[in-house]
């Protein structure tokens, strides 16, 4: 019996494949039930997401397993299986359970640190779960990613640094203003992604909102979107004045924001920093405005570069992630090996409790006068001498799983005690 | 017995510095941790390196200038934990435990000079000269820090160019006001502690302006600071000037300490 995982993803297989690939959760529970009924795995985890398509199972044969639900798959979307097969990878045991980690962890995803897969597995996880195709193995495993997905959020700042652009401008005022609370924006234009930055700043506690277009149903309308204040467009400097934040995307062909005017804003200020995040293209804010003291002017080529340079300190803590993770899959082995054997470790005391109860029943039939004491030793003894039995063989199958030979003690030991199949 | 304990709170606070200036480059959160428990087991021992010299000579251990530096470092170190903890500024050891392991360096290792304070200088009012002088210049090693993250911080907001200081310091506006409030702080305590300085001078020398480096630089500190402070407080000073203010005035305080600790003269030891 196997551990083992096998799928596609965003680095083996085209986008276009693994659009048709994810299927639907109805059909991912048929097909968790028609896996179950055909009795092609033990137990089974279907992970099914835009980047990702992985079966989780334990089974006898896993490159059969594999081959069963692949085909099942393929054969609902119409895709031929011949060419998905080149494209699969698969990995057992330990290896598995490396993979298992590092993609609950957002490591393995296209952007590192991505929080939505977490969720992604879970889901997978939970309909598992709900086909009942959960057994101890995956279960342990699946537990487990989750606690190390959250370790390495917590430890690392693998999902720290945005990878966005509206998200970096927010970022970068949290390293201007200590708080965005309180903190008044100014909204010129109507751009999208304005306004999104604009959301983003009102969701960490930014307050008031004011907006300036020419069109001025188009500013009432995004102040209303926004709980903000409409303001007329050449009012634009006197709103400037006020505000701690700016964001422009119009789409003016010259500059909006001059110089002249930013520098007579600043003298009333003493020494509030004024942060422009500018994201029109051509710019709506005078190049020169940025060389003027707290002023910080940050245009979308600028933001980009933010967010490139965050990716790389993704990509640093994404190394750090990775030495957790393996410490974690080490101290995983461990139980893992536990969950091989546990199983046989009960039917074989059931097994002996089974015949020790039996035979006190017969020994007390054959002697009705015995008193209670005699009763209770004799109960004693017998459990004294299971207990003993067990003991030796009990710790040698612990040892053996730990040291990776627990398969074939399992199976000896079914065969010496007649233990039926294993589960 | 304080000598032993001042030894042991140096090797801490090399300990202290190298792990707070680690925490900078790996941001393990177990790193810092350690580098606040070093800090920490240092001051302790540094607490009883004070105790047994003042025990020891019956007197605050503020007698001789190598002593009351190792006041200052002592509070600069207790200021230090505090504001890490207040401000939520972890990488603030990093700034200001180099500064507190120079100035531990000539003042803590070695035999301590018990030298005391000489006849001429009795009388109650040079040790609160002394004391309050000890936590002015610890102040304001606090003020320096906020000021040298502030220009690191700003120049990075500006080069737009985010590097390892973007990611580890904090916002500009809690730099600003944590050298603001330093400078508010260390300034009062300076310019009683130089007053006093001066008004003992001429009782006890005859003179207030008998040439004595260090008097002389720490009124050239002074002056720096109290131009700062009304630039702060009248001209909207702030930001980047001010840090520079900051800066050019703890040069001068490391200048005066380094007349006192160095060059012959009243306050020499």
């Amino acid at each position: 019996m196997a551990l083992f995982v096998a799928g596609l993803n965003h680095r083996t297989a085209p986008v276009e494949l693994r659009e048709q690939l994810a299927v639907e959760e109805d059909k991912l529970r048929e097909l968790l039930r028609d896996a179950q009924g055909a009795g092609i795995a033990d137990e089974l985890v279907l992970l099914c997401t835009c980047n990702r398509v992985e079966v989780y199972g334990v089974a006898e044969v896993p490159g059969e397993t594999r081959a069963a639900v692949f085909r099942r798959l393929c054969r609902h979307r119409g895709v031929d299986p011949a060419s998905v097969e080149a494209l699969l990878y698969t990995h057992l045991d330990v290896d598995a359970v490396h993979h298992a980690f590092r993609v609950a962890a957002s490591l393995d995803s296209m952007m590192v640190g991505e929080p939505q897969i977490l969720g992604q597995v879970k889901d997978g996880f939970a309909l598992a779960q709900a086909c009942e195709t959960v057994g101890p193995t995956l279960h342990t495993l699946f537990t487990q990613a989750f606690a190390v997905a959250k370790k390495v959020r917590t430890e690392t700042e693998i999902g720290h640094h945005a990878v966005s652009v509206s998200f970096a401008a927010v970022e970068l005022a949290r390293k201007i203003f200590t708080g965005l609370g309180g903190k008044a924006v100014l909204l010129v234009g109507a751009g999208q992604m304005g306004e999104l930055a604009a959301r983003h700043l009102v969701e960490q506690g930014a307050f008031p909102i004011y907006v300036v277009n020419r069109t001025w149903s188009r500013a009432q309308e995004m102040a209303r979107a926004l709980s903000g204040t409409a303001m007329p467009f050449d009012e634009l400097s006197t709103a400037l004045a006020s505000v701690d934040i700016v964001i422009t995307s119009t789409g003016a062909s010259e500059p909006v924001i001059r110089r002249e005017t930013v520098q007579q804003i600043m003298h009333g200020r003493r020494g509030r920093p004024l942060f422009f995040i500018d994201i029109a293209v051509p710019r709506d804010v005078d190049a020169t405005v940025d060389t003027l003291d707290d002023v910080y002017c940050y245009d979308i080529d600028d933001l980009k570069q933010v967010v490139d340079a965050n990716i790389r300190e993704r990509a640093r803590e994404a190394q750090r992630a990775e030495t957790l993770v393996e410490r974690e899959v080490a101290k995983f082995r461990a139980r893992l090996a536990d969950v091989e054997v546990i199983p046989t470790i009960v039917s074989l005391r059931e097994r002996l409790e089974g015949i020790r109860e039996g035979e006190v029943r017969k020994a007390l039939a054959r002697l009705p006068e015995a008193s209670a004491e005699t009763r209770a030793a004799m109960e004693a003894l017998s459990s004294a001498i299971v207990n003993k039995i067990l003991h030796a063989p009990i710790t040698k199958l612990r040892e053996s799983s730990r040291a990776g030979a627990g398969r074939s003690w399992t199976e000896l030991v079914h065969e010496l005690f007649n233990l039926g199949r294993r589960t | 017995m304080h000598a032993s304990a001042f030894n042991l709170a140096v090797v801490g606070y090399v300990c202290a510095t190298g792990l707070a200036l680690a925490y900078l480059i790996q941001r393990e959160e177990i790193v810092h941790r350690l580098a606040v428990l070093a800090t920490l087991a240092a001051w302790a021992l540094h607490t009883l390196g004070l105790i047994s010299l003042a025990v020891e000579t019956g007197r605050p251990p503020l007698g001789t200038l190598p002593g009351s530096v190792s006041m200052a470092v002592w509070v600069v170190v207790l200021l230090d934990v505090w504001v890490e903890r207040h401000y939520g500024v972890k990488v603030l050891g990093a700034f200001v435990l180099p500064v507190v392991l120079i100035l531990s360096f000539k003042t803590m290792v070695g035999p301590a000079g018990l030298v005391q304070i000489g006849p001429t200088l009795g009388g109650a009012w040079v040790w609160v000269h002394i004391a309050l002088a000890t936590v002015g210049i610890a102040a304001f090693v606090l003020n320096f820090a906020g000021a040298v993250m502030y220009i690191l911080q700003e120049r990075q907001l500006k080069a737009k160019r985010p590097g390892a200081f973007y990611y580890r310091l904090p916002a500009l506006e809690t730099l600003d006001r944590l050298t603001y409030r330093t400078l508010a702080l260390g300034f009062p305590f300076l310019t009683v502690g130089l007053i006093l300085g001066a008004l003992w001078a001429g009782t006890a020398w005859g003179s207030v302006f008998t040439f004595d480096p260090m008097a002389l630089f720490s009124f050239v500190a002074w002056a720096i600071y109290a131009l700062t402070l009304a630039g702060r407080a009248a001209a909207g000073w702030h930001g980047r000037r001010a840090a520079y203010f900051a800066v050019v005035g703890f040069a001068a305080l490391v200048v005066t300490l380094g007349a006192g600790l160095f060059l012959p003269g009243r306050h020499g030891s």
